[in-house]
Protein backbone atom coordinates (compact mmCIF):
# COMPACT_ATOMS: atom_id res chain seq x y z
CA UNK A 1 0.00 0.00 0.00
CA UNK A 2 1.67 3.16 -1.17
CA UNK A 3 0.60 6.75 0.48
CA UNK A 4 0.84 9.20 -1.61
CA UNK A 5 -0.07 13.51 -1.87
CA UNK A 6 -3.35 14.12 -3.54
CA UNK A 7 -1.84 14.73 -6.59
CA UNK A 8 0.70 12.14 -7.31
CA UNK A 9 -2.10 9.73 -6.08
CA UNK A 10 -4.10 11.50 -9.38
CA UNK A 11 -1.40 10.94 -12.15
CA UNK A 12 -1.21 7.13 -10.13
CA UNK A 13 -4.79 6.71 -10.39
CA UNK A 14 -4.83 7.98 -14.59
CA UNK A 15 -2.16 5.70 -15.11
CA UNK A 16 -4.07 2.66 -13.16
CA UNK A 17 -6.88 3.34 -15.73
CA UNK A 18 -4.68 3.14 -18.75
CA UNK A 19 -3.28 0.32 -18.01
CA UNK A 20 -6.44 -1.78 -17.33
CA UNK A 21 -8.07 -0.98 -20.58
CA UNK A 22 -8.17 -4.34 -22.56
CA UNK A 23 -8.30 -6.23 -19.28
CA UNK A 24 -8.69 -5.88 -15.54
CA UNK A 25 -10.32 -3.57 -13.60
CA UNK A 26 -10.08 -0.86 -10.90
CA UNK A 27 -11.14 -0.08 -8.14
CA UNK A 28 -12.03 2.92 -5.82
CA UNK A 29 -12.49 3.18 -2.19
CA UNK A 30 -13.38 6.34 -0.06
CA UNK A 31 -14.09 5.79 3.77
CA UNK A 32 -14.50 8.37 6.49
CA UNK A 33 -10.95 7.51 8.92
CA UNK A 34 -8.66 9.46 10.93
CA UNK A 35 -5.95 7.64 9.75
CA UNK A 36 -4.86 6.92 12.92
CA UNK A 37 -5.21 2.48 14.82
CA UNK A 38 -7.80 2.50 17.50
CA UNK A 39 -5.21 2.32 20.61
CA UNK A 40 -4.35 5.85 19.57
CA UNK A 41 -7.57 6.92 19.07
CA UNK A 42 -9.09 5.79 22.59
CA UNK A 43 -5.88 7.44 23.60
CA UNK A 44 -6.64 10.58 22.48
CA UNK A 45 -10.32 9.87 23.47
CA UNK A 46 -9.29 9.15 26.95
CA UNK A 47 -6.86 12.31 26.67
CA UNK A 48 -9.65 14.61 25.47
CA UNK A 49 -8.33 15.78 22.27
CA UNK A 50 -10.01 16.17 19.13
CA UNK A 51 -9.37 13.37 16.60
CA UNK A 52 -9.27 15.02 13.20
CA UNK A 53 -11.49 12.74 10.70
CA UNK A 54 -10.60 12.93 6.92
CA UNK A 55 -11.38 11.15 3.53
CA UNK A 56 -9.11 8.23 2.76
CA UNK A 57 -8.93 7.32 -1.02
CA UNK A 58 -7.84 3.70 -2.13
CA UNK A 59 -7.49 2.88 -5.42
CA UNK A 60 -6.43 -0.73 -7.04
CA UNK A 61 -5.98 -2.34 -10.25
CA UNK A 62 -5.82 -5.65 -8.25
CA UNK A 63 -1.95 -5.51 -8.28
CA UNK A 64 -0.93 -2.34 -7.31
CA UNK A 65 -2.64 -0.36 -4.49
CA UNK A 66 -2.22 3.42 -3.32
CA UNK A 67 -3.79 5.53 -1.29
CA UNK A 68 -4.40 8.96 -0.21
CA UNK A 69 -5.62 11.38 2.88
CA UNK A 70 -7.62 14.24 1.45
CA UNK A 71 -9.30 16.89 4.09
CA UNK A 72 -11.97 19.46 4.18
CA UNK A 73 -10.04 21.96 2.52
CA UNK A 74 -8.76 20.66 -0.39
CA UNK A 75 -11.52 17.99 -1.19
CA UNK A 76 -13.18 20.14 -3.65
CA UNK A 77 -10.24 20.68 -5.80
CA UNK A 78 -9.80 16.67 -5.72
CA UNK A 79 -13.16 16.15 -6.32
CA UNK A 80 -13.36 18.51 -9.34
CA UNK A 81 -10.07 16.81 -10.77
CA UNK A 82 -11.01 13.37 -9.79
CA UNK A 83 -14.42 13.92 -11.39
CA UNK A 84 -12.46 15.01 -14.58
CA UNK A 85 -10.03 11.93 -14.75
CA UNK A 86 -13.43 9.73 -14.47
CA UNK A 87 -14.86 11.01 -17.24
CA UNK A 88 -12.00 11.36 -19.40
CA UNK A 89 -11.65 7.39 -18.74
CA UNK A 90 -14.64 6.05 -18.44
CA UNK A 91 -15.83 6.01 -22.09
CA UNK A 92 -16.68 1.70 -22.46
CA UNK A 93 -20.36 2.30 -20.78
CA UNK A 94 -23.46 2.32 -23.66
CA UNK A 95 -24.58 5.29 -24.86
CA UNK A 96 -27.99 6.74 -25.67
CA UNK A 97 -29.84 3.04 -25.55
CA UNK A 98 -33.27 4.94 -24.75
CA UNK A 99 -33.33 7.47 -27.43
CA UNK A 100 -32.09 4.04 -30.11
CA UNK A 101 -35.07 2.30 -28.30
CA UNK A 102 -37.69 5.23 -28.91
CA UNK A 103 -36.59 5.79 -32.54
CA UNK A 104 -37.18 2.01 -33.12
CA UNK A 105 -40.20 2.12 -31.24
CA UNK A 106 -41.81 4.98 -33.32
CA UNK A 107 -40.73 3.49 -36.44
CA UNK A 108 -42.56 0.62 -35.83
CA UNK A 109 -45.59 2.76 -34.79
CA UNK A 110 -45.39 4.45 -38.21
CA UNK A 111 -44.97 1.21 -39.71
CA UNK A 112 -47.92 -0.09 -38.18
CA UNK A 113 -50.18 2.73 -38.72
CA UNK A 114 -48.97 2.52 -42.68
CA UNK A 115 -50.17 -1.61 -42.80
CA UNK A 116 -54.08 -0.32 -40.87
CA UNK A 117 -54.34 2.29 -43.35
CA UNK A 118 -53.41 0.37 -46.48
CA UNK A 119 -55.18 -2.30 -45.08
CA UNK A 120 -58.66 0.19 -44.54
CA UNK A 121 -58.73 1.32 -48.01
CA UNK A 122 -58.31 -2.31 -49.46
CA UNK A 123 -61.42 -3.35 -47.30
CA UNK A 124 -63.25 0.18 -48.58
CA UNK B 1 -25.99 -7.89 -0.35
CA UNK B 2 -28.90 -5.67 -2.44
CA UNK B 3 -28.27 -5.26 -5.90
CA UNK B 4 -30.77 -1.73 -5.89
CA UNK B 5 -32.74 -0.99 -8.93
CA UNK B 6 -33.55 2.58 -8.41
CA UNK B 7 -30.43 5.47 -7.89
CA UNK B 8 -32.27 7.71 -6.27
CA UNK B 9 -33.36 5.04 -3.81
CA UNK B 10 -29.40 3.76 -3.98
CA UNK B 11 -28.53 7.18 -2.95
CA UNK B 12 -31.04 8.05 -0.18
CA UNK B 13 -30.06 4.47 1.75
CA UNK B 14 -26.10 5.26 1.02
CA UNK B 15 -26.07 8.87 2.83
CA UNK B 16 -28.82 6.95 5.57
CA UNK B 17 -26.35 4.30 6.28
CA UNK B 18 -23.04 6.78 6.27
CA UNK B 19 -24.72 8.83 8.79
CA UNK B 20 -25.72 5.84 11.18
CA UNK B 21 -22.70 5.30 10.95
CA UNK B 22 -19.92 7.21 9.88
CA UNK B 23 -16.46 5.45 11.04
CA UNK B 24 -17.22 2.23 9.85
CA UNK B 25 -19.59 3.33 6.29
CA UNK B 26 -16.81 2.74 3.03
CA UNK B 27 -17.84 3.71 -0.52
CA UNK B 28 -16.54 1.41 -3.21
CA UNK B 29 -16.66 1.30 -7.18
CA UNK B 30 -15.53 -1.17 -9.55
CA UNK B 31 -14.90 -0.11 -13.26
CA UNK B 32 -14.19 -2.65 -15.60
CA UNK B 33 -13.17 -0.76 -19.47
CA UNK B 34 -13.12 -4.36 -21.14
CA UNK B 35 -16.40 -5.41 -20.13
CA UNK B 36 -18.09 -1.69 -19.95
CA UNK B 37 -19.45 -2.16 -16.73
CA UNK B 38 -19.60 -0.24 -13.43
CA UNK B 39 -20.51 -1.46 -10.03
CA UNK B 40 -21.22 0.81 -6.77
CA UNK B 41 -20.58 -0.79 -3.17
CA UNK B 42 -21.68 0.76 0.17
CA UNK B 43 -21.22 -1.05 3.01
CA UNK B 44 -20.94 -0.92 7.24
CA UNK B 45 -19.52 -4.20 7.59
CA UNK B 46 -22.25 -4.97 10.03
CA UNK B 47 -24.47 -8.24 9.73
CA UNK B 48 -28.11 -8.24 9.42
CA UNK B 49 -29.87 -8.27 12.30
CA UNK B 50 -33.46 -7.78 11.72
CA UNK B 51 -34.89 -9.56 14.77
CA UNK B 52 -33.14 -6.82 17.14
CA UNK B 53 -34.71 -3.73 14.74
CA UNK B 54 -38.36 -5.42 14.84
CA UNK B 55 -38.02 -5.97 18.73
CA UNK B 56 -37.35 -2.25 19.11
CA UNK B 57 -38.10 -0.15 16.21
CA UNK B 58 -40.73 -0.32 13.48
CA UNK B 59 -39.76 0.97 9.91
CA UNK B 60 -35.83 1.49 10.92
CA UNK B 61 -33.84 2.18 8.37
CA UNK B 62 -30.67 1.64 10.70
CA UNK B 63 -29.44 -2.17 10.42
CA UNK B 64 -31.98 -3.34 7.39
CA UNK B 65 -29.07 -2.09 4.98
CA UNK B 66 -25.48 -3.78 5.64
CA UNK B 67 -24.68 -3.48 1.92
CA UNK B 68 -26.22 -1.90 -1.17
CA UNK B 69 -24.84 -2.07 -4.48
CA UNK B 70 -25.83 -0.51 -7.73
CA UNK B 71 -24.59 -1.50 -11.15
CA UNK B 72 -24.70 -0.21 -14.35
CA UNK B 73 -23.23 -0.05 -18.48
CA UNK B 74 -25.10 2.90 -18.93
CA UNK B 75 -23.24 6.21 -19.49
CA UNK B 76 -26.20 8.25 -18.03
CA UNK B 77 -25.28 6.49 -14.55
CA UNK B 78 -21.73 7.70 -14.93
CA UNK B 79 -22.58 11.43 -14.64
CA UNK B 80 -24.91 10.36 -12.02
CA UNK B 81 -22.35 8.43 -10.25
CA UNK B 82 -20.23 11.99 -10.17
CA UNK B 83 -22.70 13.86 -8.22
CA UNK B 84 -23.06 10.97 -5.85
CA UNK B 85 -19.09 11.43 -5.33
CA UNK B 86 -18.97 14.66 -4.78
CA UNK B 87 -21.80 14.04 -1.69
CA UNK B 88 -19.57 11.37 -0.74
CA UNK B 89 -16.49 13.53 -0.34
CA UNK B 90 -17.97 16.35 1.35
CA UNK B 91 -19.88 13.70 3.84
CA UNK B 92 -16.43 11.97 4.20
CA UNK B 93 -13.78 14.85 4.64
CA UNK B 94 -16.18 17.19 6.21
CA UNK B 95 -18.01 14.98 8.45
CA UNK B 96 -21.19 13.94 8.49
CA UNK B 97 -23.20 16.45 10.28
CA UNK B 98 -22.29 18.93 7.33
CA UNK B 99 -24.51 20.61 5.69
CA UNK B 100 -24.84 19.35 1.79
CA UNK B 101 -25.84 22.05 -0.57
CA UNK B 102 -23.69 22.11 -3.97
CA UNK B 103 -24.72 24.55 -7.00
CA UNK B 104 -26.10 21.92 -9.35
CA UNK B 105 -28.65 20.17 -7.48
CA UNK B 106 -32.36 19.74 -8.35
CA UNK B 107 -34.63 21.33 -6.37
CA UNK B 108 -36.21 18.17 -5.68
CA UNK B 109 -34.94 18.09 -1.28
CA UNK B 110 -34.64 15.35 0.73
CA UNK B 111 -34.28 15.83 4.66
CA UNK B 112 -32.36 13.61 6.74
CA UNK B 113 -32.56 13.14 10.32
CA UNK B 114 -29.12 12.77 11.68
CA UNK B 115 -30.02 9.73 13.63
CA UNK B 116 -30.95 7.92 9.83
CA UNK B 117 -34.41 7.36 10.66
CA UNK B 118 -37.46 8.78 8.97
CA UNK B 119 -37.53 10.25 5.75
CA UNK B 120 -39.46 12.98 4.08
CA UNK B 121 -39.74 14.75 0.53
CA UNK B 122 -41.20 18.27 0.88
CA UNK B 123 -42.61 19.31 -2.46
CA UNK B 124 -41.70 23.24 -1.97
CA UNK B 125 -37.59 24.19 -2.46
CA UNK B 126 -35.17 24.94 0.65
CA UNK B 127 -35.67 25.77 3.98
CA UNK B 128 -33.10 26.70 6.11
CA UNK B 129 -32.77 26.51 9.70
CA UNK B 130 -35.10 23.06 10.68
CA UNK B 131 -33.41 22.20 13.70
CA UNK B 132 -31.30 18.84 14.01
CA UNK B 133 -31.96 18.12 10.26
CA UNK B 134 -29.73 17.71 7.93
CA UNK B 135 -30.39 18.91 4.18
CA UNK B 136 -29.31 16.47 1.67
CA UNK B 137 -29.90 17.92 -2.02
CA UNK B 138 -30.06 15.72 -5.03
CA UNK B 139 -30.28 16.73 -8.62
CA UNK B 140 -29.43 15.97 -11.96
Amino acid sequence: MVRLQPDPFLNELTSMFERTTEKGSVWVTLKHSSDKSKLQRNKMKTAGEKIELRCLIRATDGKKTISTMVGAKDHQRFQSSYATILKTRMTALKKRERKEKRKAADSDKKQGSKKRSSAAKISK
Amino acid sequence: MVYIASWDDFVEKSVQLFRADPEKTRYAMKYRHCDGKLVLKVTDDKEENLKLEVIFTTFSFLLSYQCIKFKTDQAQDAKKMEKFNNIFFTLMARGPEVYLHTPSVRKEWIYLKLAGKKMQRPSQPRKEGEGNNSVLPISE
